[in-house]
């Protein structure tokens, strides 16, 4: 079980032609080898993120697939499979069965997980929602602690990062663990949904959580290595047993010879399956602001938004920043809530010295370690556009 | 014109002399290209191992374009002469490719019609040979300047054109290399283009007789 | 001994087919140059696309912010904070939060066994964690 978090998820095959293309998407450094000698990736240092399997133009770079293993869990009527999927997923798939990139495909996929055999269907979005409650509470706490409110003087430091994304956490912890007290303590949506399927979701449907097998389907090759890792137990199981990536959820789909778009559209499982827009644009860069911005906004105003876009925050740049004036009830003030977005891990270092050295003045910052966001993931569907 | 004696000037220093640089880079690049796309160790540790191989193929890549690039423009003069004649098909080219220029077996043939300073089998060699090096150099130099800064599907274009057309050329110059300097009917062609730059004066006069009028004669 | 040699000089007619190959040459680098630059600017444009479809989605939903999600107002009020909608609760803490790095040996001691103190104890487990920095 240790292969993932010992060996890494990325690996380079044979087929590497020695092009030295990879060495320049790695943003860790972890890609040995010069033009002409076959590249060899270091575990210690790769981050999972998969960029380089995305972008290999010889498909030469490949992640472990646990989809056999899948197979047989799915054969095994002993288990209980539950399974959710990312937010990204549902705009991606599509593109593996003929569809444009950015078509939603979120009830078919539904469907088709339902007709692969999984027992209950859920979604990645449910738990997007809790960690916003969770990380946007632990915010406001950060930001009450640092105007010296009462009650919140162990709060932790300013800014606070994201920590969705299990690249960037692995990043952190390798090149710079003076951050982690920054990265704020919530869970990935993954690990909340798969802590909260072998407790809550068995209480309501009576399941034994042993006999629960927890999958998830992801834009994302580090999000394997993240279910392994060994702190994840806090259901007192291994809160999520196995994940795929959107390409081979896609390649099961052809295996079973399911005609995809033919399915009719169906809709996710009760309890930890109902999903909001605010958790569907998780997958994009900048969407973990907007969705915190708008509960935030509403939680500390007491206000409802008008509009709820906060397009100050789009966009695809590498790094971003914004300023959002929010009006707190509770302290009788305006906080402009000063927020940066990074996408890209090549770009965060420079932040990160910023707030290190004290130079920073933002309160939240959210990176991605793939460029646009978990849409562009290293599972998702490898795209060779021309024009 | 069936009894001239003498010898003709055939290819001139300059010409020689980027022939062979070409040859040698091209050997070099082949060899050099086989043993990294194909992992035969034994040729890439002849050159110090892969990645040395790979420097080695870059830099006889530079030479390669340099090569022909100087002799074109310090030679306008004779490139445009060779432009001109591979450019110029005429009534004998065709009645030479239709008969193959005797070169094969199965097809007999008396006389072949009178030729340029090239053949029709020649001429086509050149333009497969300016075309197949045009493309070999603009799809190898990204990938080795750019590499970084280009998009996957643009480097994998890139490989698979240098790669097809690296496979042409090898074969072509191997068809080359055997009409010049083997094939009994046409190995004496080898000394004027690898040697001295002299030619028969009837040889000449047979296998080139349309160039052969156009001769002058050294006072 | 009978010397031939060619004519030096070019005629027009010579000198148009040399000056035309290079201009031919020049015309092909660009275009394929043309052909490089365009892959490059389109081979991103799903990235964008991908994210439009996220955000058109968002437009499509009828509730937009997590905190009016029914599901999550129910698993606070029955499950996590009982009775109420407590972000951070004791029981929310220990689902949904975690530490990093350097910690991680000693939250999972807590983990396995909730009645250690707080942080007190020391990572003395074989369950160190291998893709823990050193830091």
């Amino acid at each position: 079980m240790s292969t993932v978090l010992s060996d890494g998820v990325i690996h380079v095959s044979d087929d590497c032609k020695a092009c030295d293309h990879c060495t320049f998407i790695c943003p860790t450094g972890a890609i040995s080898g010069v033009l002409g000698q076959k590249h060899h990736i270091n575990p210690q240092k790769c981050i999972n993120c998969g960029q380089c399997l995305i972008n290999c133009p010889f498909n030469a770079i490949y992640d472990l697939s646990k989809v056999e293993e899948l197979k047989k869990v799915l054969a095994d009527s002993q288990k209980f499979v539950v399974v959710q999927e990312a937010p990204a997923v549902r705009v991606a798939l599509g593109e593996e069965f003929g569809q444009a990139p950015g078509t939603n495909v979120k009830n078919k996929m539904y469907a088709a997980l339902r007709k692969l055999g999984f027992d209950r269907v859920y979604d990645t979005e449910f738990t997007a929602d809790l960690t916003i409650m969770e990380e946007g509470t632990e915010l406001i706490h950060r930001v009450y602690g640092a105007l010296g409110v009462a009650g919140f003087e162990n709060v932790g430091p300013l800014p606070q990062f994201t920590s969705c994304c299990p690249a960037w956490i692995k990043y952190a912890e390798d090149n710079y663990p003076l951050v982690l007290p920054h990265i704020s303590s919530a869970k990935s949506p993954q690990q909340m949904w798969g802590a909260v399927a072998k407790t809550y979701l068995a209480e309501k449907l009576n399941v034994n959580p042993a006999n629960i097998f927890s999958v998830s389907v992801m834009p994302c090759t580090a999000k394997k290595y993240e279910c392994e890792r060994s702190e994840f137990i806090a259901s007192g199981y291994q809160d999520v047993d196995l994940v795929i990536t959107t390409r081979e959820l896609a390649q099961m789909i052809k295996d079973a010879e399911i005609d995809f778009m033919g399915l009719a559209d169906e809709e996710a499982d009760r309890f930890v399956g109902l999903s909001t827009g605010a958790a569907t644009i998780f997958g994009a860069t900048g969407g973990v602001m907007e969705a915190a911005l708008r509960t935030a906004y509403e939680i500390l105003s007491g206000e409802s938004l008008g509009k709820v876009e906060f397009d100050a925050v789009r966009g695809l740049d590498p790094v971003r920043e914004a300023t959002v004036e929010v009006p707190v009830k509770a302290l009788g003030t305006s906080l402009p809530v000063s927020v940066c977005i990074v996408t890209g891990t090549k770009h965060v270092a420079e932040v990160i010295e910023d707030v290190l050295a004290g130079r920073s003045n933002y309160h939240f910052i959210e990176v991605m370690n793939c460029p646009g966001g978990c849409i562009n993931g290293g599972g998702q569907p490898i795209r060779r556009d021309t024009y | 014109m069936s009894n001239v004696n003498g010898k003709v000037l055939k290819h001139g220093t300059q010409t020689r002399t980027m022939h062979w640089i070409h040859l040698l880079a091209f050997i070099i690049l082949g060899l050099t290209g086989i043993g990294f796309y194909w992992d035969i160790g034994g040729i890439a540790s002849i050159f110090g191992g892969e990645a040395n191989a790979s420097l080695v193929h870059r830099w006889a890549g530079v030479v390669f374009v340099v090569g022909p690039l100087l002799y074109v423009l310090l030679n306008f003069d004779r490139f445009s002469r060779f432009m001109d004649s591979i450019s110029h098909f005429s009534k004998d080219d065709f009645a030479w490719l239709k008969v193959m220029g005797g070169y094969l077996p199965f097809i007999k043939v008396d006389e072949v019609p009178p030729q340029d300073k090239y053949n029709a089998g020649q001429k086509i060699l050149g333009w497969l040979i300016i075309i197949g090096c045009l493309l070999i150099i603009l799809t190898g130099f990204p990938m080795w300047l750019w590499r970084h800064s280009v998009p996957a599907v643009f480097l994998a274009f890139c490989y698979n054109v240098h790669f097809w057309t690296a496979i042409i050329l090898i074969l072509l110059v191997a068809g080359h290399f055997f009409l010049a300097a083997i094939h009994p009917k046409s190995r004496v062609e080898f000394s004027s283009m690898m040697l001295d730059g002299y030619i028969d004066a009837q040889i000449s006069a047979h296998h080139n007789a349309k160039w052969f009028a156009e001769l002058k004669e050294s006072p | 001994m009978k010397l031939f040699h060619e004519s030096e000089g070019i005629t027009r007619r010579q000198f148009f087919k040399g000056a035309g190959m290079l201009t031919v040459a020049a015309v092909i680098s660009g275009v394929f140059a043309k052909f490089g630059f365009d892959v490059f600017a389109a081979s991103d444009d799903y990235i964008a696309k991908r994210v439009a479809g996220l955000y058109t989605l968002d437009e499509s939903m009828a509730i937009r912010k997590s905190h009016e999600n029914p599901e999550i107002i129910q698993i606070y009020k029955d499950f996590l904070s009982p009775g109420k909608v407590e972000c951070v609760s004791p029981k929310a803490h220990h689902l949904l939060h975690t530490k990093y790095g350097n910690d991680i040996p000693g939250f999972i001691a807590e983990l396995k066994n909730p009645h250690l103190v707080h942080e007190a104890e020391p990572a003395a487990n074989e369950e160190t964690s291998t893709e823990e920095p050193a830091a």
